[in-house]
């Protein structure tokens, strides 16, 4: 079987994204003094990923699952401390699953 | 704005919502469904199997018209190491006495939300939910976007993040030791190719439950199930145990699929769609509070599922705790009485359907989750034992026995099968 990237399975997907809009706020500065960063490797879209380079958070809501696993691994965003918070896209924004 | 009072605001179109809205409009209720994806069904996913007895408990007068996909009657258990695999292969022709069917839910709850409709429902999509409407501890109605919506009852069916009423303060928040992730693929093939592949015939589909290196010894487990003209495939990892791995998900997510026994029935199939969702699986000892002033539980939202590992029910159970939510709802409405000294019907009726099966499983996550040998020794000794037992290489045969203690040798005492298997006797 032949790997898919991320973007191969995701290019699959229907979405209705709000570019403009994060439904998930993690900030990112603050992120350097995790010292776990499950997001980058418990999120199955792949939307957490450490910056080398720049020692850094990457993050990116579109392509966002909207399966809610971040919040569970993230202490930061399940408390919704200054600078993180969780919500679902608003008024139908986000994916749009045709399968389910 | 605000708008004139409804009977019931449901939030959520999944099957618990989309099931209460039905009945309620069925018993002339008014019953507004909000629902925060474009269309019912545009953000909800599953593995997966739907038991139909809670259909025919939906609908007495049938469900044919119903988007099943086939009918299980094959069920696969399976064992792995990263290259080998035992599996016990159950076959159910004349189908069973608890039928089940594979689904997609991006078709099945779009057609359930429009029966709820045509029997009356208002369906109100592409709402999210912001807030409750809560005066003196009542919950009489919700926000969304500008607006605000008044009921005598908000029935939650909002899913397994239950933000709207977790945020209200209505329950607490989920611990992550509740929770599990699954991601899933689905192949499209065609519906020829997928009859030839699992050797059945149309109609009829297999269900394939796998434990061992597809979880990289995480509990949980990789799950294929058939549909008319696709192939749903995915994993489900305990949340916590995944973190604690530091492995990267959506790369092992290409790597179980990579499995022999897994990837002789997906290869050549093209992919449609990639998804994930989480699963509550906390069971009887992470049960919320079901229902206040003004205001029930129900579904995922209220945590009603149980994987006893060989089984994985929730969407019937979500069904059944939406009739009872609406059974409920018709009660408090003739007797115009929303308060949560008589909403604990709701309770009373959810007892005998779905919380009798929650207490009879209630250590099955824990034991699932806590029984180590389950995901790495188990499916080693397995498929070693039957390698030796198949192996034929012109040295003198050697007993069955001395087999069995051969391929056991060094790998697991005795006493902790023993123990595990005991355990198991008392959770599952």
């Amino acid at each position: 079987m032949k790997t898919l990237a991320m973007d191969d399975r995701l290019a699959k997907n229907r979405f209705d994204s709000d570019d403009q809009n994060p439904h998930i706020i993690v900030d990112r500065e603050a992120c350097r003094t995790c010292n776990h960063r499950a997001c980058t490797t418990c999120c199955p879209a792949e939307r957490y990923k450490w910056d080398e380079e720049n020692d850094k958070l990457s993050f990116d809501h579109v392509g966002c699952l909207e399966c809610g696993n971040c919040r569970f691994v993230c202490e930061r965003l399940n408390q919704g401390i200054n600078g993180y918070s969780w919500n679902y896209p608003l008024q139908g924004a986000g994916i749009i699953f045709r399968e389910g | 704005m605000s708008d004139e009072k409804v009977q019931v605001i449901v939030i959520g179109a999944g099957l618990a919502g989309s099931a209460a809205a039905y009945r309620l409009a069925k018993a002339g209720v008014e019953v507004i469904v909000v629902d925060r994806g474009s269309e019912p069904g545009a953000k909800n996913m599953t593995g997966g199997r739907l038991y139909t007895h809670a259909l025919d408990k939906l609908m007495p007068d049938g469900w044919t018209d119903a988007p099943l996909e086939r009918e299980v009657t094959r069920e696969i258990m399976m064992m792995m190491t990263a290259e080998d695999s035992m599996a016990i292969d159950s076959a159910f022709p004349s189908s069973m006495s608890q039928k089940s069917y594979t689904v997609l839910r991006g078709k099945f709850d779009a057609w359930l939300a429009a029966k709820a409709e045509e029997a009356g429902a208002m369906m109100l999509p592409g709402s999210t939910v912001d807030g409750l409407m809560i005066r003196d501890g009542k919950v009489c109605g919700i926000k969304t976007g500008e607006e605000e919506l008044e009921a005598d009852l908000v029935l939650s069916a909002e899913g397994v993040n239950a933000l709207v009423a977790e945020r209200a303060g209505l329950i607490k928040p989920v611990n992550a030791k509740d929770i599990a992730v699954g991601l899933k693929y689905v192949y499209q093939f065609t519906e020829e190719a997928i009859n030839h592949r699992f050797n059945t015939e149309s109609g009829k589909g297999t269900a394939m439950l796998c434990a061992g290196a597809c979880s990289k010894g995480v509990s949980g487990g990789a799950f294929l199930y058939t549909n008319k003209e696709s192939i749903s495939v995915g994993l489900v990892v305990d949340t916590v145990g995944w973190k604690k791995s530091n492995l990267p998900l959506a790369d092992i997510a290409e790597e179980f699929k990579q499995h022999p026994a897994i990837a002789r029935y997906i290869e050549g199939g093209e992919l449609i769609e990639y998804s994930a969702h989480l699963i509550p699986e906390g069971g009887l000892s992470s049960l919320p509070q079901l229902f206040t002033d003004g205001f029930l539980l129900t579904g995922d939202a209220a945590g009603l599922v149980v994987n006893r590992g060989f089984t994985v029910r929730g969407m019937d159970y979500a069904i059944l705790s939406g009739i009872a939510a609406a059974e409920t709802a018709i009660e408090a409405i003739e007797a115009n009485n929303y308060s949560k000294i008589f909403l604990k019907k709701y309770e009373d009726k959810l007892q005998e359907v779905v919380l009798k099966d929650l207490k009879t499983s209630k250590n099955s996550h824990d034991y699932i989750g806590h029984t180590q040998h389950m995901f790495t020794t188990y499916p080693e000794l397995a498929t070693g034992l039957m390698k030796n037992l198949y192996s034929v290489d012109g040295n003198p045969s050697k007993s069955v026995l001395s087999i069995i203690k051969e391929s056991t040798k060094g790998k697991l005492p005795l006493f902790s099968v023993v123990k595990d298997a005991m355990k198991a006797v008392k959770s599952l």
